[in-house]
């Protein structure tokens, strides 16, 4: 409960409220992380390689956004992997036999928001805790898409448009970073902003209160799911547009990369506490660090050693951070 | 959720009631089921030598499965499993290739399983990090520890030793595989210690209820960081009984073996929640998805069928259990 009147509470100091919170600890990792990097390696503040991150951070950011909403109600998405490659292959192969954009972006959006919905019923009307509901469903879904196509869909309507989703710029930034800072402040100003904001707070850190409350939490959680999904749809999207076709193989392991970027951004596993600017941190630290690894030309099989190392440091450091403020 | 236990020895009417509404009968019933079902729509289903290799089959998951089901009755999880199964094949294959010693191959695997047990045990009991954070992290860290070493290259077992190949090949009177053996053994004698030894019931009331379980006089620290170790020395037999049935140290041993161990465990009745479950439980969920997965390919259908059939079963198996549960506490 008192998670919940942190979160909830008006804040007076911008200042003081960063202070309270995780993400003092995480603006701390990324700037020694970037200090250091740039002393070793000065071509890491060059405009291109800036960029680079960005577009790498712009995919999960997009997905992680709606994660965040989804662990604030006390849920967890471990399908988002598995269904980010099969929106890929299925975008493509609408585009491919519509030659339409709009039709196959709508049929990404249709298969993945579809994907959420089940999974946010299965959890919401059958009660099936989501960590296990999800796990079924990433093992359909990996079933399908292999049942769907045992290849790769490729690109064989050379639209210009789909290309630019991944590829294009609007002015100096590119497509998907803009899409990604537009997804993310739409959901920032949800959570923060909005009774609706506060009613996902609520719902994770005491269910049964806000039941009680006559708030109907099951619909709640079901929004969670569906937004998630719909960000995967879209993640899903400039994927296959960057990779310029649909793989079934896309998106391993691509779930533990979002949540483990979401924890690190603080947000609470068990619900109720958590924000998308530490999600943004938390993003841009694995990003960072990974640009770093090769930029220092080291062995890329250290991109999934020093995040695990981050992980378990940064919630650690919060902990002992936590301890120091109650006594 | 501590309510749910309770629930099942105290009412009901019949004695057939009682006996459906236990997990175990309950689950029993839908393995005799599966196995009925493909005996008859399969060939060569219902045969020793089928059974038995199901058997042998599932022995990783059902030695994985006792580490995985404790830490979850403790109230804890373990995802590392899975990475751990390719990283103590290097030490494994390693020594095993140096020394020629099945024995120093194997020390060296369960040193290995041990450390890693610590760590995650140490981070979680002592540190207070949340058990999905840490075995996330080692998780990751261990897997790109084994793509490091290997360079993603398989590391062949040079050494071949005759008794190494007949953990996987090798079988007790010609019908029953060692690694079947091994893994009834240590559920038999986990099974006994976790409802007739004092350690068991601390686990069940550490998970349970820690708070209580704290005032009653246990260390549940102490308890929660010995389950860690316990799952991952599990794991390391798993991982060395794969071993032995690859003949070489793959890089990608055991991706996804984790979900795969959690969604049999859960399926056995084992809770996420903690204080739950039984180890027989666990034992036939393993079974249920093992013998699913083998009548499936018996059928003829193809391993994607199989993803897509057990992720359905998975769901809809809990959420049966689920609204059994409920209706068994009213709500």
């Amino acid at each position: 409960m008192s998670e919940l009147t942190q979160s909830s509470a008006p804040r007076r100091f911008i200042g003081g409220q960063l202070l309270g919170s995780s993400q003092l600890v995480l603006g701390v990792i990324l700037a020694v992380l970037c200090i250091a990097i740039s002393i070793a390696a000065p071509q890491f503040y060059s405009e291109a390689n800036i960029i680079a991150i960005l577009r790498q951070c712009a995919l999960v950011l997009i997905v992680a956004s709606g994660m965040t909403m989804l662990i604030i109600t006390a849920e967890v998405d471990l399908s988002v992997g598995a269904s980010l490659a099969f929106v890929g292959c299925i975008g493509m192969a609408v585009l491919n036999s519509t030659h339409s954009l709009t039709l196959g972006l709508l049929a990404a959006l249709a298969f993945s928001g579809a994907v959420g919905l089940f999974n946010g019923l299965v959890v919401t009307m059958l009660k099936v805790n989501s960590l296990i509901a999800t796990i079924g469903t990433m093992m359909m879904l990996q079933g399908g898409v292999y049942l769907f196509t045992r290849e790769a869909v490729q690109n064989h309507h050379r639209l210009a448009g789909f290309t630019d989703l991944g590829a294009g710029y609007i002015g100096a930034i590119p497509l998907p970073v803009v899409v990604a800072a537009v997804i993310f402040a739409l959901a920032a100003a949800t959570l923060r902003f909005t009774t609706l904001g506060r009613y996902l707070y609520a719902v994770g850190a005491n269910e049964r209160a806000v039941r009680l409350s006559g708030v109907r939490s099951q619909r709640l959680k079901l929004f969670a799911f569906v937004v998630t999904g719909l960000c995967v749809g879209i993640a899903g999207m400039i994927l296959s547009s960057l990779m310029n076709a649909g793989q079934p193989t896309a998106g391993r392991g691509f779930e533990l990369t979002v949540i483990a970027a979401v924890i690190l951004g603080g947000t609470s596993l068990l619900g109720g506490r958590g924000s998308l600017l530490g999600t943004l941190l938390g993003v841009l630290v694995l990003k960072v660090i990974d640009n770093g690894i090769i930029i220092l030309g080291w062995n890329q099989d250290l991109q999934m050693v020093v995040p695990g190392i981050v992980i378990i440091l940064a919630t650690y450091l919060d902990i002992v951070r936590n301890r120091a403020n109650v006594g | 959720m501590s309510l749910a236990s309770t629930d099942t020895t105290k009412s009901g009417p019949s004695m057939l009631a009682r006996l459906v509404a236990r997990q175990e009968v309950a689950l029993l019933l839908c393995l005799i089921l599966v196995i009925a079902f493909f005996s008859f729509t399969a060939e060569n289903f219902f045969s020793v030598r089928n059974i038995t290799n199901v058997l042998g089959q599932a022995s990783l998951a059902l030695t994985a499965g006792i580490g995985c089901a404790i830490v979850f009755i403790s109230g804890e999880v373990d995802i590392s499993i899975g990475s751990l199964l390719a990283t103590i094949a290097l030490p494994l294959i390693i020594i095993m290739n140096d020394t020629n010693s099945l024995v120093l191959g194997i020390s060296g695997a369960l040193l290995f399983g041990l450390i890693i047990g610590v760590v995650n045990g140490y981070l979680t009991a002592y540190a207070g990090i949340n058990s999905l954070i840490v075995t996330l992290g080692t998780m990751f860290i261990m897997r790109g520890g084994v793509y490091l070493y290997t360079g993603q290259r398989a590391i062949p077992d040079d050494a071949a030793l005759d008794s190494f190949i007949a953990l996987s090949d090798g079988r007790l009177f010609n019908v029953v595989p060692y690694s079947a053996i091994i893994a009834i053994v240590l559920l038999a004698v986990f099974a006994y210690v976790m409802q007739h030894r004092p350690f068991g019931r601390q686990i069940y009331a550490v998970g349970g209820n820690p708070e209580v379980a704290r005032l009653a006089g246990y260390d549940v620290r102490r308890v929660k960081f010995i389950c860690f170790i316990i799952s991952a020395l599990l794991a390391t037999v798993a991982g060395i009984i794969l071993g032995a049935r690859v003949g070489s140290a793959q890089h990608t041993a055991g991706l996804n073996f984790e979900f795969q161990v959690v969604a049999a465990t859960v399926l056995g009745g084992v809770s996420l929640a903690g204080g739950i479950g039984s180890l027989t439980g666990m034992a036939l969920g393993v079974l249920i998805l093992q013998f699913l997965s083998n009548g499936l390919r018996g059928l003829g259908l193809p391993t994607e069928w199989q993803l897509v059939i057990t992720g359905m079963i998975i769901i809809a198996a809990v959420a049966f259990d689920e609204a059994k549960r409920r209706r068994a506490i009213g709500v």
